[in-house]
């Protein structure tokens, strides 16, 4: 099985090069508006343009109805953390950047425009990220180091009026929960009981450790695990969080009620669920770890390429339902299933911000889409198509009930308007390839 | 319920702890506070010689449930060339993860602050690393304002 992957890898990473060298590029803007004759050119620039400019200069929100903004996102990346190559810098970032603005426009219908940026700091970040706003109707930070990316994305969150999301972070966490609520129907338990253990502390996996308390999961019994073993308040190294990862700190002093230590093994045992964000290898969790939890164990092994144990491996020791970042297994776990309906929503309604409240409808929203769940199927495919506008809609309609939208319409509204945009997005490529 | 009271014998080995962690946590600042290891003994030692010293020395552990969850280590210094005469030092102060945002660390200062009264001594400082932010807003808001800087080079 790992030959086989390791051939396939092989061949993607060929591919990719030979079309990243035939296309230089794989985004580029195009027109809107019909061009008939040079002449177009005295309404679609000067002197026509100047009374628009006027309009916006008069009233600043009318920015979103008489240009792009409304469906415009920068996707803002130090390169410092892409993929699992770690930090190559803002430049490498890009055809990674440009892969993901394809993404955003393919499946959601937004026009995202890749921002990496040459800064050396924190502060620069934040400087750089606030003055490109104006153009922009929402920001996706994507491949930020942790814990650098917590410190943005809440300074970006707290001082920008338009919705500002990490993908690594949200994103992921978003469909963890989707999975997991999903898997809580299944096994017939509720979130409030179940004992959580969070395998790796990393972006994800602490964004879902705050988001799945904004859903109502007791966070007293979750446990998280680091690189340095079991999180507690007492843990040699927690002065050290405190002032380099708060984020981590907040987690060692609510979490893990029954102060767990030591081993790592410790933390599985009677557990319902774990999710794994961890090292890419089949060995990192030992199925007597697995053997050791509760009846009708669930198991997330999210790392990639290779999970944290394999699903035959996980299911023979007695986990119900197993789930994994790869497409060739039942189960994957993608952020591409939420970032493009949670941007289509936020966008269309205009939103002023996302929060954790926003991203627990996402979820159900998700769970819900699924309508025939089973122990292979508990969370939607790439090629539910509909499932964007869904999101979007649900998204859309949460973000007026929390008082964020510049817009406001019903679901149904949101709906027709979602899968309007993403639809017509979708000619645009049949015509641009001649399918 | 926490108790505020000095520190004894039976304190030493909990004591000893907490000052490597606040050692460790002084040591995120800056590399000239890098913590050397294998110094355990000199540490119970030292604990030893001026716990006995209550003339020179003013110690207090914060106990929850017979656990000790605070210290604060201090020495009376004598002024020669100023008034007041005579200045309390707080040279060690550290509160257990769980047990901060309780006021332990005011309630640690507070005793500190009567026990000195009573020797007639009314002058308090502090002294901690340069960069931490966090002890400069709780002295602050202490009432404490900046005296002294101390400069270092390691050549």
């Amino acid at each position: 099985m790992i030959m086989k992957d390791s051939e396939r890898t092989e061949y993607f990473n060929e591919k990719a090069i030979e079309i990243s060298k035939k296309y230089k590029g794989k985004i580029r803007n195009l027109p809107k508006i019909p061009i008939h004759s040079i002449d177009d050119f005295s309404v679609l620039y000067t002197p026509g343009i100047a009374a628009v400019s006027k309009k916006i200069h008069a009233d600043k929100d009318l920015v979103f109805e008489l240009t792009g903004k409304w469906n415009s996102v920068a996707i803002l990346t130090d390169g410092t953390r892409v993929l699992g190559i770690g930090n190559v810098g803002p430049e490498a970032a890009i055809p990674v950047m440009e892969g993901k603005a394809l993404l955003f426009n393919y499946l959601g219908g937004v026009n995202a425009i890749p921002i990496p940026l040459n800064v050396k700091n924190n502060d620069e970040f934040i400087t750089a990220a606030k003055a490109i706003s104006p153009f922009f109707g929402g920001y996706n930070l994507e491949d930020i180091e942790s814990p650098r990316c917590f410190f943005l994305l809440e300074k970006l969150q707290k001082t920008m009026d338009i919705p500002v999301w990490h993908d690594d972070q949200l994103g992921t966490a978003s469909i963890i929960l989707a999975g997991v609520i999903n898997s809580l129907r299944l096994v017939n338990k509720k979130k409030e009981d179940v004992r959580i253990v969070f395998n790796g502390a990393g972006a994800a996996n602490i964004a879902a450790i705050y988001l799945f308390e904004a859903a109502g999961f007791n966070k007293k019994n979750f446990i998280a695990i680091d690189s340095k073993g079991i999180i507690e308040p007492e843990r040699k190294d927690i002065d050290a969080l405190m002032l380099n990862n708060p984020w981590k700190y907040k987690i060692a002093l609510d979490t893990n009620q029954e102060r767990v230590k030591g081993d790592v093994k410790n933390a599985f045992k009677g557990a319902d669920i774990i999710i794994s964000a961890s090292k890419s290898e089949p060995d990192t969790i030992k199925k007597d770890w697995v053997k050791s939890m509760n009846n009708d164990s669930i198991v997330f092994a999210l790392a990639n390429p290779l999970p944290e144990i394999w699903p035959d491996d996980a299911k023979e020791s007695g986990a119900k339902i197993v789930a994994t970042g790869r497409s060739d297994f039942p189960n994957q776990i993608n952020n591409s299933m939420v970032f493009p309906g949670v941007f289509r929503g936020v966008l269309d309604a205009r939103s002023r911000g996302v929060n954790f409240g926003i991203m627990v409808a996402a979820s159900y929203g998700i769970a819900d889409y699924v309508k025939d769940i089973s122990y292979d199927h508990i969370v939607p495919s790439m090629s539910d198509f509909d499932l964007f506008p869904e999101v979007a809609s649900i998204v859309a309609r949460k973000t007026v009930e929390s008082n964020l939208a510049r817009k406001i319409d019903t679901q149904a509204g949101f709906y027709r308007t979602a899968s309007e945009i993403i639809s017509s997005n979708r000619k645009i490529y049949n015509k641009l390839f001649d399918k | 319920m926490v108790n505020i009271r000095l520190m004894e014998k039976k304190d030493i080995n909990d004591v000893m702890d907490e000052l490597l962690r606040l050692k460790r946590l002084n040591s995120e600042f800056d590399f000239a506070l890098k913590v050397s290891s294998g110094n355990e003994n000199e540490i119970i030692n030292r604990l030893n010689k001026i716990i006995d010293d209550r003339e020179d020395h003013i110690i207090l552990v914060a106990e929850d449930d017979n656990k000790i969850v605070g210290i604060l280590i201090s020495d009376i210094l004598f002024r020669i060339y100023y008034d007041p005469k005579y200045e309390v030092r707080i040279r060690e102060f550290y509160v257990m993860p769980e047990y901060r945002g309780k006021d332990i660390g005011k309630m640690l200062i507070n005793k500190l602050r009567d026990i000195a009264q009573k020797k007639d001594i009314k002058m308090m400082t502090s002294e901690f690393p340069s960069l931490n932010l966090i002890a400069i807003n709780f002295y602050k808001n202490m009432g404490f304002k900046e005296l002294i800087k101390i400069y270092s080079k390691i050549e």
